[in-house]
């Protein structure tokens, strides 16, 4: 390529040279582009295969398993040690009741903070800011120890609940969607909601006939993030949840994998399969609300 | 008549005072039962809130804050006191043997009881009304009987119902509902029954032997004057020493009380060369890995970004680069985790068939660190890629136009157009996922619990651990001890250095300026 700097050439000849070093660049392109699609896919190729592989365990591990079936999944299903059917329950009702009250609360709080003026607006929603840019994970000893305190006068508002669990995600999810519910509203027209509060609606009527209706995109985009976000988390669950009946899907995979990764290596990778396809069922269809939350709302990574 | 007007509250508004009386009622008992306990700093959190609630609701006025009371409540709870909670803990002893206050230590203590050498003593005679449960009937030293059940006043023999006849001892030969147990048969069980406490405390009796029962006494009496703990049993004198009851022949009861430590913990991984030392390098540790993740898996984004934007095939592409981010977080480190395994993976063969040798991706702390920061970005970059094709797509097209005009090329325009521009609009992002990196605890923890260990650390401590794991092993990894009140303290450090990274995000980000 540097040829072409070096030796100063004719129009014609440039003109010769721009194709094959064009051809070149594409080759080099595509090269670079199958190489990180390699690096992209292969883990979930591999966890994929590894699940129908019906060997125990997999010594020096072949990649195409010989003679592919389910029977790993059959065994998962069955598993009296581990309740995977359980867990698997558990965290979808968590992240569903998670998602139902972080909808609810942030909506109303938002359409709050938009159109409503009073004392301490300013400062609440600076607080709201500053107190979620803190990662929830570094008041775990102090929620794990306040929860322990809790407990003991009520017992389900304690550790090794899903309550307070779910209190902790609402929370958490909280604070920023307040922000991004807030900034939206304040794009729909004042008008809008003021003209039905002249008409005599309360305001409950007006937020609930007028703009939420209206509201329905940010409504979907916290709800995906808020879903995804608190079917995923592991660290909360694994401080908070002690007994086998009570612990999410992602905290059993973990424990699964930790006791009895030799052994029953097929089944924790067909565990980790089914526990994934909530979130890809979402995902896909609703791929676009998830990058407009994510690009908006980027300050919790 | 008619022009008399009431004030009628209406039907909505009783139905809130009923919910809300509810509410604070149950509150008012948590709240009590708390301060009853000892336990000042929640007790006076829940306090605050309930009467930042109370204001709210009894207005009968609509204020905007009642919609926002909920969750204005929710994030004191869980996100401020929290944080305060930490602070407060950093500077006590809380961790394993001193998990309560002192009230309900004392309580603890003065409600153990122990059974005494000598004093009153009764004959006994077991009876059986299914496995495992018994009764005894007692003769006290006057020969009056009693029946005794566990968890039940004792009663006395006039009180019962179908005791039979008395034998020659003075035990009834038959007992309503109970089999009664010959001496034969009695023997051994004699373990099993002197575990038992028969009657209801303060007249707990138990087996002394064959022979003997007795009641138990209290074990502890608390002196408030002197400011301790009295072993009745032994006579020893149990005063506190920073939570922990110490004998003046310097035996330690086992459980202590939440005391105050000052920052002692402080002076512990500051001051001591063996904590110090071992700190600073997880320090160095975690802030590489967190620039290292950020710096590479924007670096892949952006590469891929760049490179296929134009690609004929674009789509298919993209589709398939983004496929890691759906996939939840624990899931793609399990994989990652199995794939790297030397016995059940894939890769060590590969790399043995291709290089003769794998790396140790568990043992070798150097190979662990790149195994994280691998599985890091592999988990990052597809976020980074769609954001910042987001950002360069929103580039107007005019400034390159200008620039093309002005004799600008390829690279040129990457150097003084796209990247400046995209660094802008990036740099608010890069902080927060820089901040959130730093506090990564999932790929540390999951892929290899922060292992392999440092040799010789005062507490266990790994090569891979960064300041969060650190807190996470001290607080509730540590088999046999635990330490709340380092882990608080260490937090409080993530704290300062969070905060310092908040600060300059908080300069960049464009939500912020919107928002206020």
């Amino acid at each position: 390529m540097s040829q072409t700097r070096e030796f100063p050439v004719s129009g014609v000849r440039r003109a010769q040279s721009r194709l094959p070093r064009k051809v070149l660049g594409m080759f080099i392109r595509y090269l670079i582009a199958v190489i990180l699609i390699l690096f992209a896919v292969i883990p979930a190729l591999w966890i994929i295969s590894a699940s129908l592989n019906p060997a125990k365990s997999l010594i020096g591990g072949t990649f195409f398993p010989q003679n592919p079936g389910f029977i790993n999944y059959e065994q998962l299903l069955s598993n009296p040690f581990f309740p995977y059917v359980i867990w698997l329950g558990n965290s979808l009702k968590i992240a569903i009741i998670t998602t139902a009250l972080t909808v609810f609360l942030t909506s109303l709080s938002g359409y709050t903070l938009s159109r409503f003026r009073f004392t301490g607006r300013r400062t609440l929603m600076m607080a709201i800011l500053v107190l979620n840019v803190f990662p929830s994970i570094l008041g775990m000893v102090a929620i794990f120890s306040m929860l322990q305190q809790l407990g003991a006068f009520i017992d389900w508002l304690g550790l090794d609940g899903h309550a307070a669990l779910i209190l902790i995600y609402v929370t958490g999810s909280s604070g920023i969607n307040v922000l991004l519910v807030k900034a939206y509203i304040d794009t729909i027209p004042l008008e809008l909601d003021e003209s039905a509060l002249v008409d005599g609606a309360t305001p409950w009527q007006t937020f609930r006939h007028i703009v939420l209706p209206v509201m329905t995109p940010i409504v979907i985009t916290i709800g995906v993030l808020t879903f995804i976000a608190s079917y995923g988390d592991f660290v909360i669950a694994r401080v908070l949840l002690k007994s086998s009946e009570n612990l999410t899907v992602m905290v059993g995979l973990q424990l699964f994998q930790t006791d009895r990764f030799d052994q029953d290596f097929g089944m924790i990778t067909a565990g980790a399969v089914i526990a994934a396809i909530p979130i890809i069922l979402i995902y896909i269809p609703l791929q676009k609300y998830v990058i407009d939350g994510l690009t908006a709302g980027s300050v919790k990574g | 008549m008619n022009k008399v007007s009431l004030v009628i509250p209406s039907r909505v508004y009783v139905l809130h005072l009923a919910v809300f009386g509810v509410f604070l009622a149950g509150a008012l008992w948590l709240i009590t039962s708390l301060f009853a306990a000892g336990l000042v700093p929640l007790g006076s959190a829940l306090s605050g809130i309930v009467v930042f609630l109370a204001l709210i609701f009894l207005r009968r006025k609509f204020t905007p804050l009642r919609w926002l009371a909920i969750s204005i409540a929710l994030a004191l709870l869980f996100t401020l006191y929290p944080l305060l909670y930490t602070l407060f803990l950093s500077v006590t002893n809380m961790g394993s043997g001193h998990l309560m206050a002192k009230q309900q230590a004392l309580a603890r203590y003065e409600s153990e009881l122990y059974l005494p050498a000598e004093g009153e003593t009764y004959r006994w005679a077991a009876y059986q009304a299914g496995e495992g449960v018994y009764a005894l009937w007692l003769i006290g030293e006057d020969g009056t009987g009693r029946l005794a059940v566990p968890g039940a006043a004792l009663r006395t023999a006039e009180a019962v119902e179908g005791a039979g006849a008395l034998d020659a001892d003075g035990f009834p030969e038959s007992l309503a509902g109970y089999e009664r147990l010959p001496l034969n048969r009695t023997v051994p069980l004699l373990s099993q029954l002197s575990a038992i406490d028969f009657g209801e405390a303060p007249d707990a009796i138990r087996i002394r032997s064959l022979r003997e029962a007795a009641a138990l006494q209290p074990r502890y009496r608390y002196d408030a004057a002197q400011d301790a703990l009295i072993d009745l049993e032994t006579g020893a004198v149990y005063r506190p020493i920073e939570g922990t009851f110490t004998s003046e022949m310097g035996d330690e009861l086992p459980v202590g009380y939440i005391d105050f430590v000052g920052l002692r913990h402080f002076q512990n991984f500051l001051g001591s060369e063996g904590f110090r030392e071992p700190l600073i390098s997880m320090l160095l540790w975690n802030i590489s890995f967190a620039f290292c993740s950020v710096l590479f898996s924007f670096g892949v984004g952006l590469v891929v970004t760049l490179l296929f934007e134009d690609l004929p095939g674009k789509r298919v592409i993209r589709a398939l680069l983004i496929i890691p981010w759906p996939i939840p977080v624990l899931i793609s480190i399990l994989i990652w985790r199995s794939m790297l395994n030397p016995d059940l993976g894939f890769v060590a063969p590969v790399l043995e068939a291709i290089f003769g040798a794998s790396p140790e991706w568990f043992s070798n702390p150097l190979w662990t660190r790149v195994a994280v920061i691998l599985v890091n970005i592999w988990l990052s970059y597809p976020y980074f890629y769609v954001i910042t094709a987001g950002a360069i797509r929103s580039i107007p097209g005019e400034i390159y136009d200008a620039a093309v005009v002005d004799g600008a090329g390829g690279w040129n325009k990457l150097y003084h157009i796209t990247l400046p521009l995209l660094l802008r609009v990036m740099m608010p992002l890069l902080i927060a996922s820089f901040t959130f990196n730093f506090n990564n605890f999932n790929v540390i923890y999951i892929f290899n619990f922060g292992n392999p260990p440092m040799p010789n650390t005062i507490v266990p401590m790994g090569y891979t651990d960064i300041l969060i794991s650190f807190v996470y092993r001290l607080a509730f990894i540590s088999s046999n001890i635990t330490n709340y009140g380092l882990a608080a303290a260490i937090t409080v450090l993530l704290f300062l250095l969070v905060s310092v990274l908040v600060i300059v995000q908080l300069r960049f980000t464009r939500l912020f300026k919107e928002a206020v």
